[in-house]
Formats: structure tokens, sequence, C-alpha cells
């Protein structure tokens, strides 16, 4: 009997889509023991879900973050596909050098199994930050890779900085709030997975994702790995440490981040958006900001500063359905 | 502005009827850029990596040429900058392939921050170097600052002074860089425009002489999902040294393969490298400059001028800066009277106002019983030819320090102490 790794490194095919939460919990783990996440850590559940996602004919890389620190240990790493650590700068290098160095030997007759999918797990700070240069040249270069942005808002493993995706009004160790800067964070966050789109029109797929979402996410690293080039999945990770949050509430707030369009689900394919998630009515931000200790010092003001940047972002994306300042 | 570059690219033109010739023992006349661009055709790379920065370019555009003429099956990867040069690279050899790069002057310490995860990863990617200032000012001249500041990043590093040399050193620097004793990275390093842009004599061996040499790479660690493995965990405390120790180990383990690969060269393709160190007219010399790189060709002329008016001198030069050959160094230098180092790089503020090889002489030399008078000469900064008349200025210098047995300055600046 074949091992489905023998079956996909003989003859390549495409991950098939899922069509429910069974079907997910079904399939193998490839992130396992070992690792030394937080209770409650989101972007583990987001390494955890892609890996089942990505299955067996895989190689990850884990640009220094979170999800390096805390998950490898020498001698243990709790991945069981190959896995390498990139600097935080360059893991769309490293990524590119692995991509063209399976091309030449495939080509070459010097490496014998089907091309793998290979997946960069970098952090907002190693996407967004100090790893925008890397990320950019890979996508232009259109390798056959998918960069994966795990996004907790901050640089947590450093002890809770801000990075370029940490939202407005934002308490960190970099940003504390006081007197003379009584909304803690000044500015608003890039928007990353847009940009990324806009920077590089060859790109054919790309999406953002939420660990709530769980199986809409499965699928959109799915359809990422089955494109031939580079694709990019922005994924919504819950930082509970980070945030001030209990564990339970991970799940919820991420719900929260979605239900009122702070974060979008969306899908860009053949050069068209598609919103995964457009109810009759969002929820106003205050609820989602109400259950975060680092928005606890905000005034009415900032939570309507606030709730006017969704509602522009919401409307620059054709979703008419804006929310009234509270 | 890219008149030299240029050049290079139109001497691979004019070399068409060449490329690809498999006539053993071809003779062309080839750049050191030239050199290096047919020797990575000869060894099959897989994967290079480029960015453009005088003047070492050439030799990218030299194998983007060969790529576009299928006359070598290559992935041209044009990187972001050097930094995303090196990641590529990084990631390239650590999925098993033979992998290239290069840089020069600044382009070679923007990439500073992966030298070391490459190293310690044990990939053996080769880097090709034309040395150039580092800024400030803006200045295209060779001096060897940019990759003698990588000196401590764990990467073998040494220099050729003929395009001859950069062509045999780029196929025995992959053949040391991968033997399974060592897999460690190589910079191969020449001067900009003196080796890089100016055509000499090559004798190209035969394709089926280098594969015979150079056999193809099997990297046993490589990222491969029928063999998963984890590259560069996180340690613990109590981890650190052992890790660092085998780096060490690594790096002095390379002496008996480097013996072993320079004379397996020598007698596969007729040449008479030393694997370490080229003494030129030392047997009876009594006072030598000791040098590293292409201002040697200029400086064994020099030696020959000033032999014939009777004068003990001799040159050193060293092929390896890393791994420093302290051993054969102590051997040779410390029967000598005096030792005038050449230094084309600075270090400010460094002990005795010198370079860098003169610290790396004083510790060979400190426990010999013998204690040559030591100077430095700080010559062909910001990429200056070293003239004739100043290396009989030099020699000058270390004639009167023999007799005498000292000298006046610890560091002689050449174009300032010699007016």
């Amino acid at each position: 009997m074949t091992t489905l790794l023998e079956e996909q490194v003989q003859a390549k095919v495409d991950l098939p889509l899922l069509a429910n939460i069974h079907q997910a919990v079904e399939l193998d783990e490839y992130y396992v023991m070992g690792h030394r996440t937080c209770a409650g850590c989101g972007p583990a559940l987001s390494y955890r879900l892609a890996c089942k996602a990505a299955g067996p004919n895989s190689i990850f890389l884990g640009p220094t973050g979170c999800m390096y620190v805390a998950n490898t240990s020498y001698l243990c790493v709790p991945w069981a596909v190959p896995w390498m650590h990139t600097q935080i700068t360059d893991a769309g290098a490293v990524v590119s050098g692995i991509s063209a160095a399976y091309e030449a030997r495939i080509r070459k007759g010097k490496y014998k199994g089907t091309f793998p999918n290979i997946y960069v797990f970098a952090g907002d700070g190693g996407s967004s930050d100090i790893g925008i240069q890397a990320a950019s040249a890979m996508m232009y270069r259109d390798h056959d890779a998918i960069f994966i942005c795990y996004d907790n808002e901050c640089y947590s493993n450093t002890g809770i900085q801000t990075s370029a995706q940490t939202p407005y009004g934002a308490w960190t160790t970099f940003t504390p709030p006081g007197p003379k800067i009584p909304e803690a964070k000044k500015l608003f966050p890039k928007d990353f997975a847009r940009g990324m789109i806009a920077l590089h029109p060859a790109m054919q797929y790309a999406a953002a994702a939420s660990i709530s979402y769980p199986v809409d996410y499965m699928n959109k690293v799915r359809k990422a790995a089955n494109i031939h080039g580079a694709a990019l999945v922005h994924v919504h990770a819950i930082c509970p440490k980070g945030w001030g949050l209990r564990a339970n509430q991970v799940l919820l707030c991420g719900k929260l981040a979605v239900e009122t369009g702070t974060f979008h689900l969306f899908e860009y394919e053949n050069g068209e958006y598609t919103y995964q998630y457009q109810p009759k009515a969002f929820k106003p931000v205050t609820e989602y900001l109400k259950i975060q200790d680092r928005f606890a010092h905000l005034k009415p003001e900032h939570h309507q500063k606030i709730q006017e940047f969704i509602n522009q972002g919401l409307k620059r994306c054709g979703i008419k359905i804006p929310v009234e300042a509270v | 502005m890219a008149n030299e570059d240029v050049k290079v690219g139109r001497q691979a033109e004019e070399d068409k009827g060449a490329l690809g010739d498999s006539r053993p023992g071809t003779i062309k006349f080839l750049t050191g850029l030239g050199a290096a661009a047919h020797a990575l055709r000869m060894a099959d790379i897989d994967v290079a990596s480029s960015y453009p920065i005088r003047p070492y370019t050439g030799v990218m555009m030299m194998l983007s040429m060969m790529a576009a003429r299928g006359e070598l099956d290559l992935e041209f990867v044009h990187g972001e900058g050097e930094h995303g040069q090196l990641g590529i690279a990084h990631g390239a050899s650590s999925a098993g392939a033979r992998a290239m790069t290069g840089s020069s002057g600044v382009g070679v310490v923007y990439a500073m921050e992966v030298y070391s995860p490459i190293s310690g990863g044990r990939c053996p990617v080769q880097m090709v170097i034309a040395d150039r200032t580092l800024d400030p000012p803006g200045d295209f001249g060779s001096e060897h600052t940019d990759a003698l500041s990588t000196r401590d990043q764990g990467w073998m590093l040494g220099w050729a002074h003929t395009p001859q040399e950069v062509f045999d050193n780029t196929l025995m620097y992959y053949r040391i860089g991968e033997d399974p004793r060592v897999y460690l990275p190589q910079m191969n390093c020449q001067d900009g425009y003196f080796i890089s842009h100016i055509p000499q004599r090559v004798v190209v061996p035969t394709q089926e002489e280098v594969n015979s040499f150079l056999p193809p790479l099997e990297f046993p660690d490589a990222l491969d999902p029928l063999n998963p493995l984890g590259h560069g965990p996180q340690i613990f405390p109590g981890q650190g040294h052992v890790l660092e120790a085998t780096r060490v180990n690594a790096m002095m383990g390379t002496f008996p393969v480097i013996d072993e690969v320079v004379n397996d060269f020598n007698k596969r393709f007729g040449t008479s490298y030393d694997p370490f160190v080229e003494q030129y007219k030392c047997s009876d010399a009594e006072y030598v400059i000791f040098i590293s790189g292409g201002h040697a060709f200029t400086g064994k002329f020099a030696v020959d001028h000033m032999r014939e008016k009777g004068m003990k001198i001799g040159l050193v030069r060293t092929r390896w800066v890393r791994p420093w050959p302290t051993d054969y160094l102590a051997d040779i230098l410390s029967k000598f009277k005096a030792i005038g180092v050449v230094e084309t790089n600075n270090s400010f503020g460094a002990a005795r106002q010198c370079g860098i090889l003169t610290l790396e002489v004083a510790t060979t030399l400190y426990q010999c019983d013998n204690k040559p008078v030591l100077t430095a000469f700080m010559a062909g900064l910001g990429g200056e030819v070293i003239r004739l008349d100043e290396f009989y200025y030099m020699g000058d210098v270390l004639k009167d320090a023999a007799a005498k047995g000292s000298t006046e300055r610890t560091a002689y600046w050449i174009g300032f102490h010699n007016v």
C-alpha cells in the first residue's frame, strides 16, 4: 500500500477542496506536539490548520517570529514535514531559492519526485514590515510557492511591539498610552494583502482568511497551493497575550473582527475580488474593541475614528453596508 | 556609465564561437569575471542569484547570456538586492542545488546578516566577489575591506591574482566546500578592475576533465519531503558553545581537504599551486612583501627588478584569509628579518594603525622564536594602482628594517610617506 506522501511525490495532483469541518478534522496532522506556544495561541492554530491543508508533499519556511521561537527547540521541531528557518528579513528570498532549486533539479534530472508545495509562514513583521522587500520580490518573480502571512498585529515574540499591521489605538510596549498620546498607536495599519495584489499584476491568487473560519481558511491554503506561481494567504491570527484576551475568547475575537468589518475575508482570483462575509449589517466596532485589553484606554472619539476607518475600508471594497459611527 | 560592464558583455560576444567548445585545453582571452563565468558554466551550477553593482556584474551578464543561449541549464534569479541574493542562494543550496551569487563593495556588506546563517547551515554556496571600496565616497576602485568585513561570518575566503587563478579557484573552491568533511560556503575573491576587467590568457580544460575533478553535489540534508528534516531551530542554554565548536572544527578541518584538492588539481591540470601560500623568490630572501590578491602581479615584477639590483627581497602571497593558514605562515614568515604587509584595506583605529592582514600576521608570529620586524603598507586605497616605484619604496623600507632591526612606523601610507 502506498502512502499519501508516495502518491503525491510520484504524481502531482491538485489538493481537493474541503466541503465541511468533518473532512478537515479527518486530515492528518503535520504540525504536531513539541512546541511551546501560549494557551489559545492564534498563530499556532493557523499553523496547524495550514499544515493539515498542505499535506505531506510540503516544505515550510519559518522566518524569525513567534512561530520560530515558540515552535522550535534544538533537535525538537513540531513539524512532520521539512522545515527551515530563515531570517525575519528574507523569507521571500529563501523560498525563491528553494523553488528555483527544485525547478532546476527536476529539469536536469537531479531530483526524482514531483515539485513540492513550498510555504512561507511569516508573521506580520516578516511579511509587511521588515520582510516586505523579499516578499514582494518573490511575488514579482512569480516563484511557485505560497506566502502565508499569519497576522497577529504586532511583534509578539519580542514582547508585544508595534508592527506595520498593528491597528490605530492599540497598546503595545512601543506605543503605550499616556496623557500626551491618549490613543496609544497613532498610525493606521498597512493594507498588506491588497497592497501586494496591486503591486504584482501577475499574481494569480491571493486571499484573506481567519482562524475563526477554519474550512474557508484551509480551502484558501489549498487553492493557493494548487496555483502554479506565487500565491498569498493573509490569515488573521489572534494573539491572546498581546491583545489582552483569555484563551477562550480567541475564536470569538476573530469572528468579531470579521463581523465588524475590521478584517475582510476575501479571495482575489482572475483579477476579481470576492468577499466571503457580506451580512445584512456589520456590527459596530465597539463590540470588537471592548473585549480586548489593548484598546481599554480608548475614549469614545477614538472608537469613532476607528469606525470611520472601517467604514472607509468597506466602501473601498464596494461593500455598501456602512455602520453608523457610535 | 556602464562602459566597463558592457565591455565584459562584448568580450563574451566575441567569445561566441568558443563558448561551449570542448577543445582540450582551449586557450581563451578572458577577464577575471569571464574566467569565473566559464568555470561556473563548466561546474554546471543550478541556481544563480543576481543584482547589479560594479564591478562584479559582468559575471552575471555572462551567465545570463549562457543561459539564454542554452549553454548552461540555469535558474537565473534576479534578486531584490544583495541581501535577497544571499537569501536565494541560501534557499537553493538548502534544497540541494549547486548555487552561486556574487557582489562588490557596499553590496557585499548589505548582505551581512545572511552570511552566518548560510555558513552555520553548512550550505556550500559560492560567491564571486570583485572587490570595491565601501562608501563614502562613491568610488569604483578595488579595496579588500568589503570581503574582509565578512571574515568572521564562517565563510572560506581567498583571493586570486590572475584570471587563470580565478578560473581554477572557482572549481577548487566548489570541490573543497562541497566535500562531506567540510560543507562550507566560499568567497571567491578577485580585485575589481585589476583582475575582474583586464583580460589575460586563460587555459580552459575540457568538460570531461572538469567533470572528473568536480562531481555533482550530493547534499545529504537537503530539504526534501521524502526525508523531512528541520534546518536551524532555536537552541537552549548549554548548546551554543557546542554548535560554535562544530563550526570552528569544520573550518579548521578544511586544511587537509584544501591540501588534497589543490594537489589533485595540480596533478590533473598540470598546474603548480601551493595549496595555501605562494612564495616568490623567497628561498634566500631576507625580507619580504606579504600580500593577498591582484597587486601581487605587479609586486612580482617589482621583486624581479629589485633582485636585479642585488636586494634580497621576496614576495609571500597568501591564497587564503579564511581559514588563515597559521602554521604554514609561521614556518614561512618566521625565517625572515623583516616583513611588510601590503594592506589593500582599512581598519580604522586598529592596533598599530594598520589594516586587517597585519593583525593576522602579527598574531601568527607571536608564538615564533624569531620575530621579524613587522610593518604595514597602506597601499592601493581607493582602488589606486600600486605602482612599481611604490613597491621599490616598500623594498627600501624593508631593506633598512632588516639592517636596523626596526622601522620608523608601524604603518606607512603609500602616497604620503613615500613622497
